[in-house]
């Protein structure tokens, strides 16, 4: 008989627990800084638990129908609480005032159930005892709850199932709490009608948990999401909070509409601007169109090819209302031919020969992409070059990613290039690196094209300076048989992640 | 099937401790693995069947058969039977050495052997050898052919011919792992193991003995007395990484378990290679690529879909009944496996205590690929504790980022237990019986596999390659051959012992020279 009593009181723990820690892990996961969110969240929700034990005093009569609907008010708010939190984060301005409003109903709510339980049982059992037995059964409750959120939970079902899972596992405590004192009770037609109520509410918002989750897929991405398609090669969302619009590549950030400028001005104009005359342009990769927007500043330029394994990516920021405007319609422009293939084995069955080459792929994530960025494809590009020709790489950050930027420029000097290597800043990427290599020396332009937001022709020579934290490593050049950039790019973002 | 072989430690062996505790793959399991692989299951329809693989003649040879008598006779100086990598390596000597007198018979429709090839509409594959390790500096004759072939340019190897990254991966404890040394859940003990098995091979390669060709290097020795699994044994290795590693190494290139294979053969196979680069070589039809090579430049002397059946002295002439044709010849070089040619000629020393390893292959095209898991696919792809070998991705070569479909080549050697009822298995069991094996297999770590599989096509390979059993190198029967005088020379593979491109290519080449040499040429 004791157990009965007090499995209820492990259980009502746990679903406590889970709520502060799903309110925690939201918000640090939402807003960042989890030493902040966590603290606040869980110094708010103790102290609202405070205020509900101090309010228990002045529930004098009904105790078990009292604790009844209280355990069904927090199946309800707990149980629903992290759909909520996701759908004010995506559509709401108020997410942080929602936030710290449940957390406090909560806490008010939970800090209740424990002095109603306690003034229940208080008749049936010794005050020692009493007070042994529950507060070990809480802290059970507790050890167990935190042990599988992190462990079983979050992983297997994810937060908005989670907290459907303990708002029912409260309404069944209120069920059993019921049956178990009846006779304290008496009969109570509505209160067990309401507790059917609520089971069945969760049991919907379980089945409807998928739709949840997708709208909170979107607030992952931050912002609203405005474009979202698995394309036969890869995961493209578009996101957009005012005016600033984002891609990402399975889930890679590509560009922030607010500072793409610096990075493709950056990626463009130290290399093209210094050629006098180029005709003809290869972008490999780039199918957001957005280095093709900064070539087009050359009338000189005859020719841009830009080769794009996606025809989806292409399709889209040719056809799209905002995108196309953001790279002013390049990729339907007469001189811009696009194609859609992969990048290695088209120059490969492909001879013409460029006067700038712009190499703009995805960072060396794996074995499959970082055969993009081997002495072999250097090599090939090599081949394409005219004899004043330049190529620029996009290299990953020499700062972040500090061995991986430098072996992307001892690769390029494996294949024979000259190599010239500068960054910059960009805002949402933080220090970016790139790399100019060609035949024939290299120097710096002596004017830009009109217009430019970012670069001025006296700024450019600055750009190939590298503070003492970026200087170059050592490294080995990558290799079709032997890809250590692959493996120093995990090593050095693992690091930065610890 | 790979090996890089640059750690200079590498192989495997699950048979440590006593056999019948070490859950070995035994016949029970066996049919125990064909009654899993047969459930039923709803799946969808697969498509294949057994590849041309030569037992209908074969047969015929063995049991005397009848053959037609020839139609016509023609003298031709050299005969070379069999067009395998020996064989072509013969031809492509005497060729070389302006001698062009000569046919090369081979009883398939297509030359290569043990290194021929096939190709669909997503890609070329091999149906058996597929790399080459990359030749050490006193490899001179693979050396001399891949600069003719352009695979090495001054010095340099063409880095679209080195097996791109990653090479190997190994499927262990659920998920896949770099690499095929036993990484996952290894202990402090595992590790010094290895460490101190690679200090032994480099112990072994110092000594000069451990050569390939190894006809240059190897001396009578008392590792040749005991099989590799009780040399370890014998040295206290206990770590069970280490000899399942061996082991693997054993089932892969010799197609016996590290107890049947010679402690000789099993250290030569690490410490016989000592590469200047990372490799090895390979191509999307495996060695199949040159085996295409030397046949572009050798096509007119072979005759495909010709049989030997037939050596008869006639004189100081052999003369050789093949198809409609009685060759007669100063000189054959016999490059198919040599227990043939007893019975084909009652002049060939017969060899009854030379071991064949049986073997089966099958080329696996996916319409799709399986779910990633972790690692992403290598070149080569191991299921730890899989009575298989795993599976070769021919498509891993390529130059793209991304890839929709493919074909993998699955490779078992018949290890556990005699060779003669093994064979006998190969035969027995129909199609579906081997497709649900090989499902079943590769089920193990790609659980969608049935839903990407289109195709299997099965090569049966009975007497596959030789086994290096103990006591091989000081073989007499071995020296018989290698030495045998008259006008009957051998070259095949497996005058070495073991088969591998590089003891094919060598015994091809010194069989064209003696009788260059014999001819005063
Ligand atoms: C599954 C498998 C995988 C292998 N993988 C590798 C590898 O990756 N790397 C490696 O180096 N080695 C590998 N090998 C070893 C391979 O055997 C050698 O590399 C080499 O190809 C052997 O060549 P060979 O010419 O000596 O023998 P074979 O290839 O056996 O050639 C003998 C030829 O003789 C023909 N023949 C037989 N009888 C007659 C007859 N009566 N008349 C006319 N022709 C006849 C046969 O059809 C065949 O073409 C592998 C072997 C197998 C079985």
């Amino acid at each position: 008989m004791p157990l009965l009593l007090f499995v209820p009181v492990a259980l009502i723990a746990a679903c406590g627990l889970i709520y502060e820690l799903i309110a925690g892990t939201l918000a640090s996961y939402l807003l960042g800084d989890s030493v902040f969110q966590f603290s606040t969240v869980i110094g708010s929700y103790l102290f609202a638990m405070g205020v509900g034990s101090y309010l228990s005093r002045y529930i004098a009569r009904g105790l078990v129908a009292r604790f009844v609907s209280i355990e069904l008010m927090v199946a309800l708010v707990g149980g629903f609480s992290s759909a909520a939190l996701f759908l004010a984060f995506a559509y709401t301005q108020g997410f942080r005032l929602i936030l710290y409003a449940l957390v406090m109903i909560i806490g008010v709510l939970v800090g209740l159930e424990i002095p109603l339980l306690m003034r229940i049982l208080k008749s049936r059992l010794e005050f020692k005892e009493l007070v042994a037995h529950v507060l070990t059964f809480d802290y059970l409750g507790a050890l167990a709850a935190s042990l599988l959120f992190p462990i079983l939970l979050v992983p297997k079902l994810g937060m908005v199932r989670s907290a459907v899972l303990f708002g029912m596992i409260n309404a069944a405590v209120a069920l059993w709490s019921m049956f178990l004192f009846r006779e304290q009770l008496g009969a109570r037609v509505l209160l067990r009608a309401a507790s059917v109520l609520v089971l069945a509410t969760l049991g919907v918002g379980m089945a409807g948990a998928e739709r949840i989750t997708e709208a909170a897929d979107n607030s992952l991405y931050a912002d609203e999401v405005i474009f979202a398609r698995d394309t036969r090669y890869q995961r493209l969302v578009l996101t957009k909070w005012k005016d600033d619009v984002r891609l990402f590549l399975n889930a890679h950030l590509q560009f922030s509409s607010r500072d793409e400028y610096r990075y493709h001005e950056a990626l463009v104009h130290p290399g093209l601007a210094s050629l006098a005359g180029a005709r003809r342009v290869l972008v490999l990769g780039g199918g957001d169109g957005l280095a093709v927007r900064e070539i087009l500043k050359y009338p000189t330029v005859e020719s841009i090819t830009l080769v794009d394994l996606d025809p989806d990516m292409t399709r889209l920021f040719s056809t799209h209302v905002y995108l196309s405007t953001l790279n002013q319609h390049s990729l339907t422009n007469p001189r811009v031919h696009v194609i859609n293939a992969d990048a290695f084995p088209w120059l490969d069955q492909n001879t013409g020969s460029f006067d700038f080459v712009v190499v703009d792929f995805p960072d060396p994530t794996s074995y499959s992409l970082g055969k993009l960025y081997t002495t072999a494809f250097y090599r090939l590009l090599a081949r394409h070059l005219s004899a004043q020709g330049l190529v620029v790489v996009q290299g990953t950050s020499p700062l972040f990613a500090r061995q991986s930027y430098w072996c992307i420029v001892e690769t390029l000097k494996q294949a024979g290039l000259r190599t010239y290597p500068y960054h910059v800043y960009v805002p949402s990427f933080g220090e970016w690196g790139f790399v100019l290599a060609s035949l024939a020396p290299y120097e710096a332009p002596m004017r830009l094209p009109a217009g430019l937001r970012f670069l001025s022709v006296h700024d450019v020579p600055e750009l190939f300076r590298f503070p003492n934290d970026m200087l170059p490593v050592d490294a080995e050049p990558n290799r079709l048989n032997d890809q250590v950039l692959v493996r120093y790019y995990e090593r050095d973002w693992r690091e930065i992640a610890h | 099937m790979s090996r890089a072989a640059d750690t200079g430690a590498r192989g495997s062996l699950e048979t440590v401790r006593p056999r019948a505790r070490t859950g070995r793959w035994t016949r029970r399991n066996f049919l125990g693995f064909a009654l899993i692989g047969l459930a039923p299951k709803t799946q969808r329809a697969i498509i294949g069947g057994f590849a041309d693989d030569g037992h209908g003649p074969g047969h015929a040879l063995r049991d005397h058969s009848q053959f037609p008598s020839a139609r016509r006779t023609m003298k031709i100086p050299v005969v070379i039977v069999g067009g395998g990598i020996a064989g072509l390596s013969a031809a492509w000597r005497l060729d070389k050495r302006g001698f062009r007198d000569f046919v090369l018979l081979e009883m398939h429709g297509q030359a290569g052997g043990n290194a021929r090839w096939g190709e669909n509409e997503i890609t070329a594959y091999p149906w058996a050898a597929h790399y080459v390790p990359v030749p050490g500096k006193t490899t001179a004759l693979v050396r001399e052919l891949f600069e003719e072939l352009g695979v090495l340019r001054n010095g340099v190897w063409d880095d679209r011919y080195l097996c791109f990254s990653p090479q190997e991966r190994l499927f262990l404890h659920g998920r896949w792992q770099e690499g095929i040394e036993p990484a996952v859940g290894s202990t402090a003990r595992d590790r010094e193991d290895f460490s101190r098995f690679g200090d032994c091979i480099r112990q072994f390669r110092a000594t000069g003995e451990f050569t390939i060709p190894m006809d240059l290097g190897a001396k009578p020795s008392q590792l040749d007395r005991l099989s590799i699994a009780a040399w370890l044994r014998q040295e206290r290795f206990t770590s069970r990484y280490l000899y399942w590693y061996i082991n693997y190494a054993c089932r892969d290139d010799y197609g016996a378990l590290a107890g049947d294979t010679s402690a000789w053969a099993g250290i030569h196979y690490f410490a016989s290679r000592d590469p200047e680069e990372k490799g090895p070589l390979t191509w999307p039809e495996g060695n199949g690529w040159i085996s295409r090579k030397l046949l572009a430049k050798l096509e007119h002397y072979v005759r495909t879909g010709t049989m030997a059946h037939r050596i008869r002295r006639e004189g100081n002439r052999l003369q050789v009944s093949a198809g409609d044709t009685d060759y007669l010849a100063d000189f054959v070089i016999f490059a198919a496996p040599s227990f043939l040619a007893s019975h084909l000629s009652d002049d060939a020393p017969a060899i009854p205590n030379f071991v064949y390893s049986p073997w089966l292959t099958a080329n696996i095209t996916l319409d799709r690929l399986p779910r990633a898991q972790g690692m992403e696919t290598a070149w080569d792809n191991v299921i730890y504790d899989s009575p298989a070998l795993g599976y070769v991705v021919a498509t891993h070569q390529s130059l793209r980022t991304h890839e929709d479909r493919s074909v993998w080549t699955f490779y078992w050697s018949l290890a556990e237990g005699p060779p003669a009822a093994n064979r006998r298995l190969l035969l027995e069991y129909d199609w579906d019986w081997w497709k649900a094996a090989i499902l079943a297999d590769l089920e193990r770590a790609h659980p969608d596999i049935r839903n990407c599989v289109s195709r299997i096509d099965i090569l049966r390979l009975g007497h596959a390659m030789a086994r290096p059993v103990v006591g091989f190198l000081e073989s007499q029967e071995r020296r018989n051959l290698i030495n045998s005088r008259g006008n009957l020379l051998f070259a095949n593979a497996d005058l070495s012992g073991f088969s591998i491109f590089e003891e094919a290519q060598y015994r091809g080449i010194q069989a064209a020279e003696r009788v260059l040499a014999r001819l005063g040429r």
